[in-house]
């Protein structure tokens, strides 16, 4: 309720909706390739779900303020020219502070720029409407984007690796799901996750039509 | 017999177990059969139905299980229980949860799936893949007849690739019934035939090594190779190992003054590899018995004999022409029948009604193209065994064969 006083009616509803019924992933099945690709440890998906979160925020906030001034048929090189600058940004500051995760990360930092979600939504919402609902859809869908990597990475690592956050919580002679740790684990967690998500939502309301 | 029928009336009344309805309807069904009918055409008058085609199936399947449990032990009994427990409860959830009835189609899945694995699966194991194999196999694609896969063959793609070091690298030797996971470790057949070839010279025409080379191995794989080799007077036996597959090669090399006893291995010979005195998968082995069930199953007019001899055809061609050029990597053709799950993929899985084609143009293909892959894969990459990949690479394809065949087949009139 103090989300809804702050944000507004409108606001909450946009909050609401990016990570229920419109989330990114499991309805528009947007940015499914860096979720399937660096959801293999927790901490590559806290530090993906971030880099993603800041981009989709800061291009939020140039786009809408710039709106009425980008001309129509150039609009989609504006979106990849403020998005790839943001990414650049992510990517050094990964650089400068963590290395490891850096490395680990490979070229998904740089892939952000491609990233589904951020176009999508620029296209989409932040094109047509105000800085404040942009930002707040943004984050709405960088919270969803963020929390369903880290759920399918917390499966992965602990059945993959047998650690969660490089600390190891199985017991001894664990026996690897070496499948987790390769893309195929993640298509099949993908895959219930999006089962699941659909099951809550919709309540099952397609075998109904048939 | 009447008191059970009238209990499973009153059982269907029950306000309380309304939500149990496909267990009773199951139960009914295993116990009396049914007396449902088509309600649309076509009709064919035939007694055949889904549950002949599984009770004939399973009645094929009964010896080779049999033989696993002689050669593997009783553990071999449990990992099946395991099988259809695990297994049998995701269906009855499915059936309940999406309230269909529950299909005899997981009668056979739950019983082929434990016998491709591995006799030391750990029973978790076997529990995840069958698991798997149901959910992801089957039911996500609409349950018994829908399915795209060969749910028993997604189950154990699934664990082998999850589990390398379980599944394939602990085999039990027949006969030898401790429990003990790590106590036998050998190799399979087409593992050991792998690694000598790989290590060594295969069927070579004179067999000359340096003095100071540190490997001297040389595999033969008939009589004949034997032969020719020892006729040479080039050929020095001195300190060499020599690999022999089958008896006749054993017997001629053995028989040679210049080859020492204490040198000479028989990797495997072709009778125990019938008779499934070899390590394997636990109901592979025992290829003999396999073969009369594929027959079986042949004659009751259950499965088609087009894609088994097809597909065991090209597998013996291709081994054939191979051998003769590339006998380092690709195996001798009899023993390319005889070895791995081939023998029993080929008669129990390739042949599954609903993941196959059904045109007989499409069988064709169908048996051909998994011989070709199955070649391949055997040969030319990292895994000893490419039965199960092929099967589940043409299930993939089944559909569009059919397709292609029915295009040529019924083409429209030119108007």
């Amino acid at each position: 309720m103090f989300l809804k006083k702050y944000l507004g009616a409108d606001g909450y509803k946009i909050l609401k909706l990016g990570i229920t019924r419109d989330h990114p992933i499991f309805a528009v099945g947007l940015g499914i390739c860096s979720a399937l690709a660096v959801s293999n440890t927790v901490a590559n998906a806290i530090a993906m779900g971030a880099g993603v979160t800041f981009v989709l925020v800061a291009t939020a906030v140039i786009i809408s303020s710039l709106r009425s001034m980008i001309p129509q048929r150039a609009r989609i090189i504006t979106y990849m020219i403020t998005i790839a600058s943001f990414v650049i940004i992510v990517q050094m500051f990964l650089d400068a502070f963590s290395p490891t995760i850096s490395e680990a990360l490979g070229p998904y930092v740089a892939l952000i720029i491609t990233n589904c979600i951020i176009m999508g939504r620029a296209e989409a919402f932040y094109v047509t409407n105000g800085v404040r609902l942009s930002v707040i859809d943004a984050v709405s869908n960088g919270i969803a984007y963020t929390y369903t990597l880290v759920a399918i990475a917390v499966v992965r690592e602990i059945l993959g690796f047998g650690t969660l956050l490089g600390f190891q919580v199985t017991p001894d002679g664990w026996p690897k799901w070496v499948v987790m740790s390769m893309a195929p684990g993640a298509f099949f967690l993908l895959g219930v996750a999006i089962w699941i998500s659909k099951t809550i939502t919709e309540g099952g309301s397609e075998e109904e039509e048939e | 017999m009447k008191v059970i029928r009238s209990l499973l009336d009153k059982l269907y009344e029950v306000p309380g177990l309304q939500r149990y309805k496909p267990i009773i309807g199951a139960a009914d069904a295993i116990l009396y059969g049914t007396n449902e009918t088509t309600h649309a055409a076509p009709h064919v008058v035939d007694n055949i139905d889904i549950k002949r085609y599984m009770s004939f199936v399973i009645l094929a399947l009964l010896p080779a299980v049999a033989a696993s449990v002689y050669f593997f032990g009783f553990r071999v009994i449990a990992i099946i229980m395991v099988s259809y427990m695990a297994g049998g409860a995701v269906e009855v959830i499915f059936a309940m949860v999406g309230k269909h009835d529950i299909h005899e189609g997981f009668l056979i899945t739950g019983l082929i799936f434990p016998l491709v694995l591995p006799p030391t699966c750990p029973l978790w194991v076997v529990a995840i893949g069958v698991v798997f194999g149901t959910m992801f196999g089957k039911e996500m694609f609409g349950g018994t007849g829908r399915n795209i896969f060969n749910p028993a063959l997604v189950g154990r793609l699934f664990i082998t690739i999850a589990f390398p070091a379980i599944m394939s690298a602990n085999w039990q030797q027949p006969f030898d019934y401790s429990l003990e996971t790590d106590a036998t470790t050998v190799a399979t057949p087409l593992g050991k035939y792998k690694s000598t070839a790989m290590a060594g010279e295969v069927n070579p025409t004179v067999v000359e090594f340096k003095e100071d080379e540190a490997n001297k191995q040389v595999l033969f794989t008939s009589a004949a190779a034997v032969e020719k080799c020892t006729l040479n007077p080039e050929s020095k036996f001195d300190g060499v190992k020599i690999y022999c597959v089958g008896n006749g090669a054993y017997k001629k090399a053995a028989k040679h003054k210049r080859i020492e006893e204490s040198n000479l291995t028989r990797l495997f010979s072709y009778g125990d590899l019938l008779v499934g005195k070899e390590p394997g998968s636990m109901g592979e082995t025992c290829r003999i018995v396999i073969i009369l069930g594929g027959i079986f199953l042949m004659f009751a007019k259950v499965s088609n004999w087009r894609i088994p001899v097809s597909y065991l055809g090209t597998v013996f061609v291709l081994a054939l022409v191979g051998h003769r050029f590339l006998p380092q990597d690709i195996a001798p053709p009899v023993f390319q029948i005889f070895a791995g799950g081939l023998m029993f993929g080929a008669m129990f899985m390739a042949t599954d009604p609903i993941t196959s084609p059904f045109t007989k143009a499409g069988k064709y293909c169908f048996g051909v193209s998994c011989g070709v892959l199955t070649v391949l894969i055997r040969s030319f990459t990292g895994y000893v065994e490419g039965v199960m990949f092929s099967i589940v690479i043409m299930n993939a394809f089944t559909p569009l064969i059919d397709q292609i065949v029915l295009m040529f087949k019924y083409r429209p009139a030119k108007t």
